[in-house]
């Protein structure tokens, strides 16, 4: 009883935030309406922002101006969610006002999938609904079948973009003596300086894939130079405690560690600071924040959920969701993923020569990974071997 | 031995801002109001202060308004709480969650998920003090900090000072121990419970100040990470005395130092050693109930 009690208030909250914004649309996009109302439907897209809300910067954020950009040019009804009462209750209540498409950003598909409470799973409910789900693809069956036809799992190759980073980071880091000036304090190569380390937000699939791309990336270049590297890795420094997240990678850094890879949030941000502090280097993810503390952000790995968003909500504005697969993969060659054109760090180079020799390397490798260079993928079930990389001794 | 040394200054570093919650929580705790609000007040000043930075790159006029805006919050606090006698529980909570919901709105409008103060290098706020810092295990404890840091520690002399040594802190211990008596003696027991409040706010906005601007030279939301709690658990634990009350922030800070440090030798199991800090407060906390089982029902100025 008092669960229908809270739910039916959160439908009155939301429907009430909806009337405002569709009375606000209505009067905004009249015009538009009149002209284009012989093609297309009118359609109703949500974004259901994760827990960093939906001005960070970067996932929330690109997907929802990605649907904002597709659903303005055809006068589309767009609802931008930050759910306060939980993950499932908001994806019911768009279920069951039979929204056509609900990016769900949260890594949260457990009411969507599996039902909870003894529901049935809201995929199921609503098939109406095309839901769209990030960083993992928990639409399968046992038998690795398609479970619900209306789920659609976004997967980033972001094992490929890690790469990338750590090839990268080998490079730069074999060079810090002459690449960089005065106000860095990198420990040289032979002197306990080849070691990376990471730090992740949480040991789920979407973490320990760029992990296992960048100890790869590392051991890559590693390997040609014959060299070894020590990697400090922790997967469950959280998303939100900066200055726990700046501690972790001080011993890092003071183990040697040149460059950190953050891959958790706000404690990523932390990292980048004591980066700046120590006079090392730092590595970011999901969207491009080389500019956060210019000069100590090597580069970032991207994750644009803008593509995937904008390609799928075309499909829905052609009437083509048939083109859309249950799974979708964005590889380097997409854009969604990769890192960034290393314009900031640049200008903190001193010796371009070299920049321009490691610049080509990567650009080489860019093209060859996810081709001819296969890079493990957690996020699909492919498990690591650490065997695989001899030159990266993980601590 | 470098080990050590890290664990030491790390544990110097994360003490430093539950300490200043601690010895200004105290007073609260003695005057018998239930400030829960530290965590909020710990973040707005955390929030103000790089807010300031950013706009002014000044970080003394930064840190003055953190305290003010801090400040602010004790009022609406006491105000609630003291004047028309509100439920502290339920003020303080609103003012957790006030806190943030001010910082990510101000965010949201300025469209970033963290303020980063341009040009600051919290390198050049540390104080490297020049024989003692060479010293190994001495330099990492005094040597190295930011200015806060220092005055968190001195603080607890302070403060310790404040509550014994001093009129006002015997009149603020006998509000809290019984008001009716102090009411009866003609003490304004409200005026007292409103300086015990705004002393922990105070002290709260310098907390957040060396979190996020002097530590980080950045704010991101919510980044006190339920600091304000371990405070008020310190002060419980301490039953309120500054000296005893920040013996406890330390050995929190202790335990967070040692499972950071510790963790690079884990490895993957490195989760396991961020337990340490919560299984070590439960010991000490079994401990000490133990052996202090006869005062629990009678913490107060007796009991100091």
């Amino acid at each position: 009883m008092s669960k229908d009690i809270s739910r039916r208030s959160f439908l009155g909250i939301v429907g009430g935030a909806a009337a405002v914004a569709g009375l606000a649309a209505c009067s905004g996009d009249e015009g538009g309406d009149a002209q284009g109302g012989g093609e297309g439907t009118a359609r109703n897209v949500a974004v259901v922002c994760s827990s960093a809300g939906r001005n960070d910067g970067g996932f929330n954020q690109r997907a929802i101006e990605a649907a904002q950009a597709v659903g303005e040019e055809n006068g589309w009804n767009v609802q931008v969610i930050e759910p306060t009462n939980g993950i499932p209750q908001a994806l019911e209540t768009l279920g069951a006002d039979g929204y056509d498409l609900v990016f769900n950003m949260e890594y949260d598909f457990e009411a969507l999938i599996n039902g909870t409470g003894g529901a049935d799973p809201l995929a199921q409910q609503f098939p109406d609904t095309t839901w769209v789900v990030f960083n993992d693809n928990p639409n399968k069956n046992d038998d690795g079948s398609v479970k619900f036809p209306n789920v659609v799992s976004v997967l980033f190759n972001v094992n490929e973009g890690a790469f990338l980073a750590g090839a990268l980071s080998v490079l730069v880091n074999e060079n810090s003596a002459t690449l960089f000036g005065d106000g860095y304090n990198f420990t040289a190569p032979d002197a306990g300086g080849r070691a990376m380390g990471f730090i992740g937000g949480t040991n789920s699939n979407g973490i320990v894939v760029e992990s296992y791309g960048f100890i790869e990336g590392i051991n890559y270049e590693a390997e040609k130079l014959g060299v070894t590297y020590d990697y400090y890795a922790k997967y469950d420094a959280g998303f939100t405690d900066s200055a726990a997240g700046a501690t972790v990678a001080g011993t890092y850094y003071d183990q040697g560690a040149n460059i950190v890879f953050g891959c958790a949030g706000s404690v990523g941000d932390g990292i980048t600071s004591k980066a700046k502090e120590v006079g090392k280097l730092a590595i970011q993810v999901d969207d491009d924040k080389d500019d956060q503390q210019p000069g100590y952000v090597l580069t970032t790995v991207l994750k644009s959920t803008g593509v995937p968003v904008q390609s799928i909500c075309e499909a829905l504005a052609a009437d083509d969701m048939a083109s859309i697969d249950n799974e979708m993969n964005y590889s380097v060659a997409t854009g969604a993923t990769g890192i960034t054109d290393l314009s900031v760090i640049s200008e903190y180079i001193q010796d371009t020569d070299t920049w321009e020799t490691i610049k080509a390397e990567i650009e080489d490798l860019t093209g060859k990974v996810g081709t001819e260079i296969t890079v493990v993928n957690a996020q699909i079930g492919e498990t690591f071997d650490p065997a695989t990389c001899p030159n990266v001794n993980i601590q | 031995m470098d080990l050590i040394g890290n664990i030491l200054y790390d544990t110097v570093y994360h003490s430093a801002p539950i300490i200043l919650c601690v010895i200004g929580g105290v007073f609260a705790f003695k005057a018998n109001v239930l400030n829960i609000a530290l965590e909020g007040m710990m973040l707005i000043g955390a929030f103000v202060s790089t807010l300031v930075g950013f706009f002014t790159g000044n970080l003394i006029l930064a840190c003055a308004l953190a305290v003010l805006a801090s400040f602010a919050l004790g009022l609406i606090f006491s105000f609630m709480g003291v004047t028309l006698k509100g439920n502290v529980i339920v003020i303080g909570l609103a003012i957790n969650m006030l806190a943030p919901a001010i910082a990510g709105f101000v965010m949201v409008l300025m469209s970033t998920s963290n303020i980063t103060i341009p040009g600051l290098n919290v390198a050049d706020l540390q104080i490297n003090i020049p024989v003692i810092g060479q010293i190994p295990i001495v330099g990492d404890i005094l040597s190295g900090h930011p200015i806060l840091t220092y005055v968190a520690f001195i603080g607890i002399a302070l403060m310790w000072a404040l509550m014994y040594k001093t009129r006002f802190g015997t009149y603020v211990r006998v509000v809290g121990e019984n008001e009716d008596a102090a009411r009866s003696l003609g003490l304004k027991a409200n005026t007292y419970k409103y300086a015990a409040i705004l002393i922990g706010a105070v002290c709260c906005g310098l907390a957040g100040v060396n979190l996020s601007t002097e530590r980080m030279g950045m704010f991101t939301n919510n980044m006190t990470a339920s600091r304000g709690f371990i405070a008020i658990a310190a002060i419980y634990c301490g039953r309120g005395d500054p000296l005893t009350s920040s013996l406890y922030a330390i050995m929190f800070g202790f335990a967070r130092a040692l499972a950071i440090n510790l963790a690079i030798y884990a490895g993957p199991a490195s989760g396991l050693f961020d337990v340490i800090p919560y299984i070590l407060m439960v010991a000490v906390l079994a401990v000490v109930s133990v052996a202090q089982r006869r005062n629990v029902k009678t913490r107060g100025f007796v009991n100091g």
